[in-house]
């Protein structure tokens, strides 16, 4: 049956602004087959909104050299949030909260004042 | 499937019917699902236009990066220019996926953008002089941003929806950096505080401007009710100003700084600021390319297009235009 499988990897989402995530793969003879497939493997209970299966072959996977140069040296600060962590303290001379994630985050509902 | 071929079965009316149905119950479209045009036209229109003006935003902020007073704040200000050609990005993929079936590509946003028809962020064609005015770009015209960019958060384009989670996410390093500016200069010398107040005074009109006219008799067109009825957001323009003045002004007084309107206050009895409206009919020409910087803005974004024809020529194998 040499030819006859090919891989695909399979992604989901649980819902419909969740991230896709990867759940497992599988052998299949076509795209249509691995979609059904999926489903039936992966999908039995949880909620789902949305499948994707892609041949691995298709996809440019990393070798272990290159995964290696992903480390990161910690000297980023200046680029996060952690780097600015200072105006906690700064705004509350100034009798004002800092805008965190958390509330910047919630400027998506009502803004009381 | 059988699914699919009941859905092809319904009628131009019923499939309206159904997508309304599914917005209205939280449902996301997707790129390939049916849709009405007027939808996927004020998409591609609000979605290319937000896309270009993350890049063009990062023209007045990049000139600060040769300029930037110490390295630390070079390499602050580079990793958020840096961030906004991230955010254009994200943003144009959105907006050529809708396009696909009107047979348009990433060079028809270009080409819309050089000739006028695309327009750009009315604060993205004003000039940035001082460091104040950088500092001031990230703190208030970021924040502008954010708290449009946070209404749509739930859009009910799902695409976009996930572009604007990664792009708030990483707004909110944006409004951290422009407060380590402006409260560095706050506290600074009096040259420093005067050049964030003048700062200040530049931008005022051009970031009430920011959230567009409160209705559509101020400047002719609006298109809010429409991305409302769609739920891609849930405010309206004078909503967004008010929202930004209640997280703002407070803020903005407590540093020090004065408001370039004396008639600003908060209403009690009404439950909201009043202030003074800035010139609509200066809004008008800046958004038609004849605001300060426009034009060479423009030129410089056409240019380096131009200039790195060559290199996208040499990747595809000469199929690229220039």
């Amino acid at each position: 049956m040499s030819g006859f499988y090919e891989v695909f990897e399979v992604f989901s989402r649980k819902s419909d602004t969740a991230p896709l995530q990867h759940q497992f793969s599988l052998l299949a003879p076509n795209h249509e087959m691995a979609l059904v497939m999926a489903q039936e493997n992966f999908m039995r209970r949880e909620p789902v909104s949305d499948i994707w299966v892609v041949k691995r072959s298709d996809i440019r996977q990393m070798t272990e050299e290159e995964k290696d140069a992903l480390k990161r040296l910690d000297n980023k600060d200046y680029r996060t949030t952690k780097g600015y962590g200072y105006l906690k303290k700064k705004w509350r001379q100034y009798e004002q909260e800092m805008f965190d994630e958390k509330e910047i985050l919630s400027w998506k509902g009502e803004i009381q004042r | 499937m059988a699914i699919v071929t009941s859905f092809e079965r319904l009628s131009e009316e019923e499939k309206h019917q159904r997508f309304m149905e599914r917005i209205e119950a939280g449902e996301k479209i997707e790129a390939d699902d049916w849709m009405p045009d007027e939808y996927r036209m004020t998409l591609i229109k609000l979605i290319a236009m937000h896309g270009i003006s993350e890049i063009m935003g990062a023209l007045p902020e990049k000139e600060w990066v040769p300029k930037a007073p110490t390295l630390r704040r070079k390499l602050g200000i580079m990793a958020k220019v840096q961030d906004e050609m991230g955010h254009g990005q994200l943003l144009l993929r959105v907006a050529e996926d809708l396009m696909a079936p009107l047979g348009k590509t990433r060079e028809e946003i270009m080409q819309d953008l050089f000739s006028g028809n695309l327009k750009f962020h009315n604060v993205f064609h004003m000039p940035a002089p001082t460091w104040g005015d950088a500092g001031l770009i990230g703190w208030l015209v970021d924040g502008a941003a954010i708290i449009t960019q946070t209404n749509m958060l739930d859009a009910s384009y799902g695409p976009y929806a996930r572009a604007l989670k990664r792009i708030c996410a990483e707004e909110v390093f944006h409004a951290q950096h422009g407060e380590s500016i402006i409260l560095a200069l706050a506290e600074g010398t009096k040259e420093q505080k005067d050049m964030l107040q003048g700062a200040l005074n530049r931008w005022w009109d051009a970031l009430l401007m920011f959230f567009g006219p409160d209705s559509p008799s101020t400047t002719g067109t609006s298109k809010q009710d429409i991305t409302i009825k769609y739920r891609i957001r849930t405010k309206t323009n004078e909503q967004l100003r008010q929202d930004f003045f209640t997280k703002y002004v407070p803020r903005i007084l407590s540093i020090g700084l004065q408001l370039p309107d004396e008639t600003m206050h908060y209403d009690e009895t009404e439950g909201k600021w009043i202030y003074r409206q800035p010139d609509w009919n200066q809004f008008k020409e800046i958004i038609r390319n004849n605001g300060p910087k426009s034009k060479e803005r423009l030129r410089l974004r056409e240019l380096s297009y131009r200039h790195n024809a060559w290199v996208r020529e040499a990747l595809s194998g000469s199929k690229a235009t220039v």
